[in-house]
C-alpha cells in the first residue's frame, strides 16, 4: 500500500479578520493523512478543526488569512497554487460531506440534476446511490432535497462526494443532524465506501466516542493546534495529553451509576494572536510553571504517536527530567537525551 | 509566507455604518440628506417665493437669475421644486408611517395566532396585492376625492400588503424560537409576547421594507399628482410639477425634465438606502457566536 | 476521574407532582392533499414525584418532544390528560394557575434568549410576567440567580450574542429557576453544547436540584446524558413509552429490545479503570531544581 501523503499540514497558521479584531483559528497546526487512511479530527468549537478541514480545499470565508505554515493536498500547496490548479484539485482530488445534509444540497434542483452537475450521470448515478444503501432510487433521483429525510440526504451527500472518486474525503460532522442509531449506520457506510474506493477520509467530529469504532487514526485539536495524534485504539486507551485525558473522563457514558464526572473547568480559548505558551494551561490539572509561557513542540512520542505537551516532549521536558510515558514509572529521575523514545503504554 | 490570494469579490468588508458602506450607498445617503434638508428648510432658504407669479418672463429656461427657469405663470421653478420635495416627502412619509403601524400589527398577529385569523389577514393582503397599484389608487381617490388625504390612504392600501407579508414572514420565524416558547411557558400573555419578544426582532425587516415602501409611496404620489388626482394647485409636489409642465413639453422641456430627474434621483436614493440597510440588518440578524 | 457520588435527590414522598394518564396527541394532516394524521403520542402514562428527575429518552419521531410540550401545556391532548398538582395543564385558566410553577429550558442556545434584550431582562422576564416581585427586587434576584448558575453578574448587562453557547444555556437555566418552579422541563438542553461544556451544565443541573429541590424532566436523545442526571428513565419509541424504570437498570440489563438497541450505541471504548495510571508522569517522583535552575512544579500538586 502506498504511504504517500494526501494531506500534510505543517505548522499551519490561519487567522480571521473580524469586526472585533483578529481571531486566530489555527496556531501552528500539523497533521498528516496518508492515502487510504481513516482519520478522525476531533475538537470542540473553537479548536480549529473545521477551519483545518475546509482549508484543505481552500473553502474559507473571505476574511480568512493564511499567515504561516503550509498545507499540501496530494503534493499541491493549497495556499500557493493558482486558482486553476486549485479548481482542478477540488474537482479531481477532494470530496466534501457537510454537516446538514439537506442544507448542503441545492434546494432548487432535483437530486438527479445535482449529481449531473458534479459529473455523475445516468447509470453511474444509480450505481452511486445503490452503493450508499438507498432503495427506490428513481424516487430519490426525482426528489428535491427538502423531500428527503435527514438520513437519506446524508446518503445522497456521500454518494455525490464519492462519485468523483476523490483521493481525500473530508466529512464535517456528517451525522450531526442524524438520529443516534442511524448515525452508526451512516458512519459505517461512509467508512466502508471510502475503503472500497481507496479514498482517505478525514472525519471532523466532536464526538470522541463515535470515532472509536471506525477510525484507525485520531488527531485531537485544541486552541488551533493538534495536541495529540496517533492510532485510535492507543490514543483512546492510553491518552497522553491532559486535554484528551480530561475530555475522555468528562464524558458521560462510562461512569458508574451515581458517580460524578469531573468536568474540565473553564472554557475553550478564543485566540487573538499566537498563543504565548500552551493554550490549555489555564485549564490543565497538570500545568507547570513554564507552560503558559513556552509553546510546546508537536513532537513524536513513539513511532506512530505525537503529542504537543511539555510533560512529554521537547527540551524542557527532557531538561526537567520528566520520565517519558510508559513503563518508566518509579525510575530515578535523571536527564535523558531528548530523543529517547519511550515504549508503548501497554 | 504569502497571504492567500482571496478573490476580491469574496472579501467581506465590514462597514461601521448602519448601512452598507460602499460608494453607491454613501452617495445615496448624501443625496437623501441634501434633499431632506432642502425639504425641511425650504421656506428659510433664499430660493424665492413659490407662490409669487410674474416675477420673471414666462416659460424662460434656466438662467443666472432663475436657476430652474420659470413656468407658465412666471413663477420661478426653483422654490417650487423645494416645496415639491417637501410635500412629496411629507405625504409619502406619513403614508408609510400609517402603513407601518397597521401592517406590523397585522403581520405579527397573523404569524402568532395563525389559524383562521392568520389566513384571513394573509389572503386579504394578497387580494390587495394583486391589484395594479395605479388602478387601486385611482379607485380610492375616486371615492375620497382628489387631494392629500386620498393620496395618503391610497399609498397605505397599496404598500400594506407587501409589508404585512414581510412582517408575517419574519414573525413566523421568530415565533417558533425557543425564547418565545419559554415566555409562553412562563405565562406571558400574547400582547406581551408580540411587543416585547416579536416586535424588536422583526423591526429590522420592517424598517427595510419601510424604505422600499417609501419609494413606492413617492412614485405613487407622483403618479396620482401627474394624473391630477393627487396634490392640487397651488400646492406642489414633484409629480404635480411634472403634470403642470407636461403641457409645455415641446417649448419648455425643463419644466418636466428638472422635476422628473429630481424625482428619479429621490426614488433611487431611497431604494439604495433600503438595499444598504437590508444588507446590514440581515447580517446582524444572522450573527451568532457559538 | 474522581469517584465522588453525585448529590442525592430528594426522596419522593409518594404523591406525584405530575400525572400523565393515557395521553394521546394526534396532529391532523394539513388537509390539502389529504396528508395522514400523525399519532405523536399513543396512550402514554407517566408520573413525576416532587424533587425527582425523570429522564425521557428516544429518537426523533419517538414522541418525547411532544410529551415535553404536553407536560408544559403547550400542546392540547387529543385524549387523556396531564395533571400538575391535581389540575390540568391545558385548557381554561391553566395558564393563570400554573404561572411560575412550571418552567422550561430548551435546546437551542442560539435562540433560547431574546437577542434584543439584555441578559438581566431575559432572566427577570418570568418575574415580570408573574408580577410577584418589585422591580428593584427583580434586579437583585437576577444577580443572585446568575451567581447561583456560576455566571459573573457582570454578564447581566450583555446581550446574548456576546455570550458563548454554554453561558447562554446557563442564563436560560437561571431564567427557568427564578420563579422557584416545582418542575423544570429540560428539552435537549445540553445537546447543542460542546462535550466538555455539556458535562459542566449537567453537573450544574444536578447541583441546583440538590439545593432547590425542584422536580425535573430531562428529555434527550443521548442516553448517556439522560442516564447521568436521572433517577428514573422512560424510553420513548414511536409514540409509546416502551420501558420505564430506575436508572440502575439502564447501566445494566434493560428489558425492552429497543432499549438494548439504544444502549448499544453508547461508547464502549476500552479504557483502563479508574485506578492510578502507572504509566503516566503524574506518578513520577517529585523533582527538585534541575541543572538549569528552573524548578518544575510537581504535577500532583500543580494545576
Amino acid at each position: 500500500m502506498s504511504r504517500d501523503l494526501v494531506l500534510e499540514a505543517r505548522e499551519l497558521e490561519l487567522e480571521y479578520r473580524t469586526r472585533e479584531g483578529r481571531v486566530r483559528s489555527l496556531d501552528s497546526a500539523s497533521l498528516t493523512v496518508r492515502a487510504g487512511e481513516i482519520t478522525a479530527l476531533v475538537g470542540e468549537s473553537g479548536s480549529g478543526k473545521s477551519t483545518l478541514g475546509m482549508a484543505a480545499g481552500r473553502l474559507l470565508a473571505g476574511n480568512a488569512e493564511h499567515v504561516g505554515g503550509s498545507l499540501e493536498v496530494a503534493g499541491v500547496s493549497v495556499f500557493a497554487c493558482t486558482d486553476e490548479r486549485l479548481r482542478a484539485l477540488r474537482r479531481a482530488t477532494l470530496g466534501f460531506v457537510f454537516q446538514n445534509p439537506v442544507a448542503a444540497l441545492d434546494p432548487t434542483m432535483r437530486v438527479a440534476r445535482q449529481m449531473e452537475l458534479v459529473g455523475i450521470l445516468g447509470a453511474e448515478a444509480t450505481r452511486a446511490l445503490e452503493e450508499v444503501g438507498l432503495r427506490d432510487i428513481s424516487r430519490v433521483l426525482r426528489a428535491y432535497p427538502h423531500e428527503l429525510s435527514g438520513g437519506m440526504a446524508a446518503r445522497v451527500g456521500i454518494a455525490m462526494a464519492l462519485g468523483r472518486d476523490p483521493r481525500l474525503l473530508i466529512a464535517d460532522e456528517p451525522t450531526a443532524a442524524v438520529d443516534a442509531t442511524l448515525r452508526e449506520q451512516i458512519l459505517e457506510l461512509l467508512v466502508e465506501r471510502c475503503r472500497e474506493h481507496g479514498c482517505a477520509l478525514l472525519l471532523l467530529t466532536h464526538d470522541l466516542h463515535a470515532v472509536a469504532h471506525h477510525c484507525t487514526q485520531i488527531a485531537v485539536m485544541y486552541g488551533g493546534r493538534v495536541v495529540e495524534d496517533g492510532p485510535t485504539g492507543e490514543v483512546l486507551a492510553a491518552p497522553l495529553h491532559p486535554y484528551t485525558r480530561a475530555l475522555l473522563s468528562a464524558l458521560p457514558g462510562e461512569e458508574r451509576p451515581g458517580e460524578r464526572l469531573e468536568s474540565i473547568r473553564g472554557v475553550p480559548p478564543v485566540l487573538r494572536g499566537p498563543s504565548p505558551g500552551c493554550a490549555f494551561s489555564p485549564r490543565c490539572p497538570h500545568v507547570m510553571e513554564h507552560c503558559p509561557h513556552v509553546r510546546p513542540l508537536h513532537a513524536p512520542v513513539e513511532e506512530s504517536r505525537a503529542v504537543c505537551c511539555h510533560l512529554f516532549t521537547g527540551e524542557l521536558g527532557a531538561r526537567a527530567g520528566v520520565p517519558e510515558a510508559a513503563g518508566l514509572a518509579g525510575s530515578a529521575v535523571s536527564s535523558r537525551p531528548a530523543d529517547d523514545r519511550p515504549k508503548e503504554a501497554r | 509566507m504569502s497571504a492567500a490570494r482571496i478573490p476580491r469579490a469574496a472579501r467581506v468588508r465590514r462597514s461601521r455604518l448602519p448601512f452598507r458602506g460602499d460608494l453607491l450607498s454613501r452617495i445615496a445617503v448624501v443625496l437623501l440628506v441634501v434633499f431632506a434638508l432642502v425639504a425641511v428648510l425650504g421656506p428659510l432658504l433664499p430660493l424665492g417665493d413659490p407662490q409669487a407669479i410674474n416675477v420673471g418672463p414666462r416659460l424662460s429656461g434656466p438662467s443666472g437669475e432663475f436657476l430652474a427657469g420659470t413656468d407658465s405663470l412666471g413663477r420661478s421653478l426653483l422654490p417650487r421644486l423645494a416645496q415639491g420635495l417637501r410635500t412629496t416627502f411629507l405625504l409619502a412619509g406619513v403614508a408609510v408611517l400609517l402603513t407601518a403601524a397597521v401592517s406590523v400589527v397585522l403581520g405579527m398577529v397573523a404569524a402568532y395566532f395563525g389559524g383562521v385569523v392568520g389566513e384571513l389577514i394573509a389572503r386579504t393582503a394578497d387580494v390587495f396585492f394583486a391589484f395594479p397599484a395605479i388602478l387601486l389608487a385611482i379607485l380610492v381617490v375616486t371615492v375620497s376625492g382628489p387631494g392629500i388625504v386620498g393620496a395618503v390612504v391610497a399609498i397605505a392600501l397599496i404598500c400594506s400588503p407587501m409589508m404585512i407579508r414581510v412582517v408575517r414572514a419574519a414573525a413566523l420565524s421568530v415565533v417558533g424560537r425557543d425564547f418565545v416558547t419559554a415566555a409562553r411557558v412562563g405565562g406571558a400573555r400574547p400582547w406581551r409576547i408580540l411587543f416585547v419578544h416579536v416586535l424588536p426582532n422583526v423591526a429590522g425587516a420592517a424598517i427595510v421594507q419601510g424604505t422600499y415602501a417609501l419609494s413606492v409611496g413617492i412614485l405613487l404620489e407622483s403618479a396620482l399628482s401627474f394624473l391630477g388626482l393627487g396634490v392640487q394647485p397651488p400646492e406642489a409636489s414633484l409629480g404635480s410639477l411634472v403634470h403642470e409642465g407636461a403641457v409645455y413639453l415641446s417649448i419648455a422641456p425643463w419644466l418636466v425634465l428638472i422635476p422628473g430627474v429630481l424625482l428619479a434621483l429621490v426614488i433611487m436614493s431611497v431604494n439604495l438606502l433600503g438595499d444598504g440597510l437590508r444588507d446590514r440588518l440581515d447580517v446582524r440578524a444572522v450573527e451568532v457566536r457559538r | 476521574m474522581s469517584s465522588a457520588m453525585r448529590p442525592p435527590q430528594t426522596p419522593a414522598n409518594g404523591r406525584p407532582l405530575v400525572r400523565v394518564s393515557e395521553l394521546a396527541v394526534t396532529y391532523n394532516g394539513s388537509g390539502r392533499g389529504g396528508a395522514e394524521p400523525v399519532h405523536a403520542l399513543r396512550g402514554v402514562s407517566l408520573e413525576v414525584c416532587p424533587g425527582e428527575t425523570v429522564g425521557l429518552v428516544g429518537e426523533s419521531g419517538s414522541g418525547k418532544t411532544t410529551l415535553g410540550r404536553a407536560l408544559l401545556g403547550l400542546v392540547a391532548p387529543s385524549s387523556g390528560e396531564v395533571r400538575f398538582d391535581g389540575a390540568p395543564v391545558s385548557g381554561r385558566g391553566a395558564g393563570r394557575r400554573l404561572r411560575g410553577r412550571l418552567q422550561v429550558v430548551l435546546q437551542n442556545p442560539d435562540w433560547s434568549l431574546n437577542p434584543s434584550l439584555r441578559v438581566w431582562r431575559s432572566v427577570a422576564e418570568p418575574l415580570a410576567i408573574t408580577r410577584s416581585v418589585s422591580r428593584r427586587e427583580r434586579r437583585r434576584a437576577v444577580d443572585a440567580m446568575l451567581e447561583l448558575v456560576g455566571l459573573d453578574p457582570v454578564l447581566a448587562e450583555r446581550r446574548p450574542h456576546e455570550l458563548s453557547g454554554g453561558q447562554r444555556q446557563r442564563v436560560a437555566i437561571a431564567r427557568a429557576m427564578i420563579t422557584k418552579p416545582s418542575l423544570i422541563v429540560f428539552d435537549e438542553a445540553v445537546t447543542a453544547l460542546d462535550a466538555s461544556v455539556q458535562t459542566q451544565v449537567l453537573n450544574l443541573i444536578q447541583d441546583l436540584q440538590a439545593e432547590r429541590g425542584f422536580a425535573a424532566v430531562f428529555i434527550s436523545h443521548d442516553l448517556a446524558a439522560v442516564r447521568y442526571v436521572s433517577r428514573r428513565i422512560a424510553v420513548a419509541y414511536q409514540g409509546e413509552l416502551v420501558e420505564t424504570g430506575p436508572v440502575e437498570r439502564f447501566y445494566g440489563e434493560p428489558e425492552h429490545p429497543y432499549t438494548r438497541q439504544l444502549m448499544s450505541t453508547l461508547p464502549t471504548v476500552e479504557r483502563e479503570p479508574a485506578s492510578p495510571d502507572a504509566s503516566w508522569p503524574e506518578n513520577a517522583p517529585p523533582l527538585s531544581e534541575d541543572a538549569h535552575g528552573t524548578s518544575r512544579k510537581d504535577p500532583r500538586h500543580g494545576g
